[in-house]
């Protein structure tokens, strides 16, 4: 068994994916990790070629030179976004793209599993697959929440909150694979942060210069909820010159933002329990997803739901592969003759 | 001791979150666990599996005699009185109409002419609203129209092909844009009899959430009593006179099958959703000027079978459950229509 494991390695390269609005991940069986912000651009025209050297830029690449670039974040919501037929293309050449992060040997056979949110309907999961399965050679669909659970070992009695850029992903885990009453998705997530952040600061510095790739920055360096004892601020140009800003209190204000939403549903999501579960449930809610790094955020969820009954929310250690190293996991456990019919 | 139990027990709930995930993807992917593991029941499992169809028989059978699901109170005076009309299926009709039925056809508007002239239901086209970068209206929480349209739309073909009387087309299958002057020509290019556009509400300015059915015609009565005039005058008629009737008779079924068509899809929708949600409201059978209604030359409905500005509405259209049972009303109504006088017309699970 062990040696046909081995042989599996050998010509199977396992990989987990989670395709995110904002930041798309991939782990590898060969131990490779890597990831590129989900964005894609295409030279303009033949002069931006020339000057850039390369058919198709990537995530940090391409958000420099966007200038020159039909540029595309081509995910929405965690889903493709509709109606532009250069998303789907853009959508493949991420895909593409991590796949050759995750440096295959010639050959070598790809087996991969990809996350999804945790709502998406049937014909989202569709267009996601149709994206991927052109650079794989078997390929399973799950939800991101559920693979973060799996990949941590919360099988049971657990909360799995994926806080990402499009949306937030709630799952509970029971012992079974979640059914759709065990999932649920909402769209206050950190593009809804950027949104009130962007607009509590054209508020506050009307004069001021910035846009929403700035404002999303400000946001991943300085994120945080309830009190915090330092200052914060930023460098913002005003008329061209570059003048710092005090942002705290708007920083606060817009993370502070999706507190409401995430605690409703929470305790909507637990009530949906046998008061037994709830229990076991409440203390053991795992926080995943970019918006488990806002500072704080734990602690503010621990106490809100404090009124219910004691409970321990916690986030896990990496934040950016969680997502990739479950559906990982998924990808190495599936025996092969689940692999073999898809 | 413990630890190998707890372990034994943890590899066991693995593989079955295992097994899930590869039958979610074969859901996904259409092949609806079609090739799910071969594994073969032992004698409990068949007996358990025998027990169970046997109760459902009966359940069936106690339904359908007692008419639980559409108790007969509830049914409109026209659905209701249906007991003596003629059914397509009857041949004793074709042939020798009776000065009755040549009363009634001209006189009673309750009765439908299709069955008067014995006509039958073969081709069923689905047409799932939007499509595409047309996403139809959305849900405060993303939901697309055009995305539970076609979800509730596939469910409702399957339901029908399982009846195994019908061919069964849609006028999309994907997400993809279909002008609607196109979805005319599909249902006439498969030669439908009978259409029906899957739509969703949105109701901006009342938090409410309700269900309606359309079908095309500025006064199907209007129609009507032309016909009949048109059939009592004494005069001989000349080729075009005869070629205008018959058109106006064409549109006058049209009409009057269509509004029997929408008044059992508006019925079976509204009174099993109330069973599920007690404060959906009925809005009726209406009439509208909806073009691929007008291009169809077969009964044709547009049914509003749900709101998405509703909030609670649209996180219930997130559950597979819901959809599928919107699918089955729908059925129901579909098969209440055809009235085929046996228990299909029951909206089964």
């Amino acid at each position: 068994m062990k040696q046909k494991d081995e042989q599996n390695q050998d010509t199977i390269l396992f990989v987990g994916i989670d395709l995110g609005t904002s930041r798309s991940s991939i782990c590898a069986s060969n131990q490779t990790r890597e990831w590129i912000e989900s964005f894609v651009g295409w030279p303009k025209d033949f002069i931006a070629q020339q000057v850039i050297g390369k058919p198709v830029l990537f995530g940090a690449e391409a958000l420099e030179n966007r200038l020159s670039l039909d540029f595309y974040r081509p995910l929405e919501r965690g889903i493709i976004k509709e109606g532009i037929e250069r998303n789907d293309e853009a959508v493949k050449e991420i895909i593409r793209h991590l796949i050759d992060l995750a440096k295959p040997r010639p050959g070598q056979k790809i087996h991969a599993v990809v996350g999804v949110p945790a709502d998406s309907l049937k014909v989202n999961k569709l267009a996601i697959r149709k994206a991927v399965a052109d650079y794989v050679h078997a390929l399973m669909v799950v939800s991101e929440p559920f693979a973060v659970a799996y990949g941590m070992n919360l099988l049971n009695n657990s909360l799995v909150i994926d806080i990402g850029a499009g949306t937030t992903d709630f799952c509970i885990m029971h012992g079974t694979i979640p059914s759709e009453e065990d999932q649920k998705t909402i769209l206050i997530a950190g593009d809804y942060i950027d949104e009130q952040l962007f607009s509590y600061l054209s508020e506050k510095y009307p004069n001021a210069k910035f846009n929403k790739n700035m404002v999303r920055q400000f946001k991943e360096r300085f994120s945080f909820v309830r009190e915090i004892p330092e200052d914060i601020s930023a460098e913002i140009p005003v008329d061209g010159k570059p003048v710092m800003h005090d942002i705290k209190n708007e920083i606060r204000r817009a993370c502070e933002s999706i507190l409401p939403a995430l605690t409703e549903t929470t305790t909507e999501m637990i009530a949906r329990f046998d008061p037994e579960f709830q229990v076991k449930i409440k203390n053991n809610i795992v926080l995943a997803g970019g918006g488990s790094l806002i500072r704080g955020i734990a602690e503010y969820l621990q106490d809100a739901l404090k009124e219910y009954g004691p409970c321990k929310v916690t986030c896990v250690a990496d934040a950016l592969f969680a997502g990739s190293d479950g559906s990982l996991k998924l990808a190495q456990d599936m025996p092969p003759k689940y692999w073999e019919t898809l | 001791m413990i630890s190998v139990f707890s372990r034994n027990s943890e590899l066991k709930v693995r593989e079955a979150i295992l097994k899930g995930v590869y039958e979610e993807n074969l859901v996904i992917l259409g092949k609806g666990g079609s090739r799910r593991t071969k594994q073969s029941l032992s004698f409990r499992k068949r007996f358990f599996v025998f027990l169970l169809l046997s109760l459902t028989a009966l359940f069936i059978h106690e339904n359908y005699v007692a008419n639980k699901i559409f108790p007969q109170e509830q049914l409109t005076a026209n659905t209701a009185a249906r007991g003596a009309v003629v059914r397509p299926g009857d041949t004793s009709f074709v042939g020798e109409p009776d000065a009755s039925l040549y009363n009634a056809f001209l006189g009673n508007q309750e009765v439908p002419l299709s069955r008067v002239f014995g006509l039958g239901v073969q081709t069923i086209m689905i047409d799932a609203g939007h499509g595409g970068s047309d996403s139809g209206t959305r849900g405060k929480m993303g939901t697309m129209e055009k995305d539970v349209t076609l979800d509730i739309a596939t469910r409702l073909k399957a339901r029908l092909l399982r009846t195994g009387k019908y061919r069964v087309v849609m006028t999309r299958e994907d997400d993809s844009k279909i002008s609607l002057s196109r979805r005319v020509d599909m249902a006439r290019d498969a030669k439908a009899d009978l259409f029906i556009s899957v739509h969703l509400n949105y109701l901006p300015r009342k938090p409410i959430n309700i269900v309606e059915t359309y079908y095309f015609g500025t006064s199907s009565d209007d129609t009507a009593i032309m016909l009949a005039q048109k059939e009592n005058a004494d005069s001989e008629y000349t080729m075009s006179d005869f070629k205008e009737i018959i058109e106006k008779i064409g549109k006058t079924m049209k009409l009057q099958e269509s509004k029997e068509f929408a008044t059992a899809i508006q019925k079976n929708l509204f009174l099993n959703s109330r069973q599920h949600n007690g404060a959906i409201q009925d809005f009726g059978v209406k009439r509208a000027p909806f073009v691929v209604l007008l291009g169809v030359d077969v009964p044709a409905v547009l049914a509003e079978v749900s709101c998405l500005s509703n909030r609670e509405e649209e996180i219930e259209l997130a559950s597979e459950a819901h959809r599928e049972n919107i699918a089955r009303y729908l059925e129901a109504g579909i098969l209440d229509y055809l009235d085929k006088g046996d228990i299909t017309h029951e909206a089964k699970r």
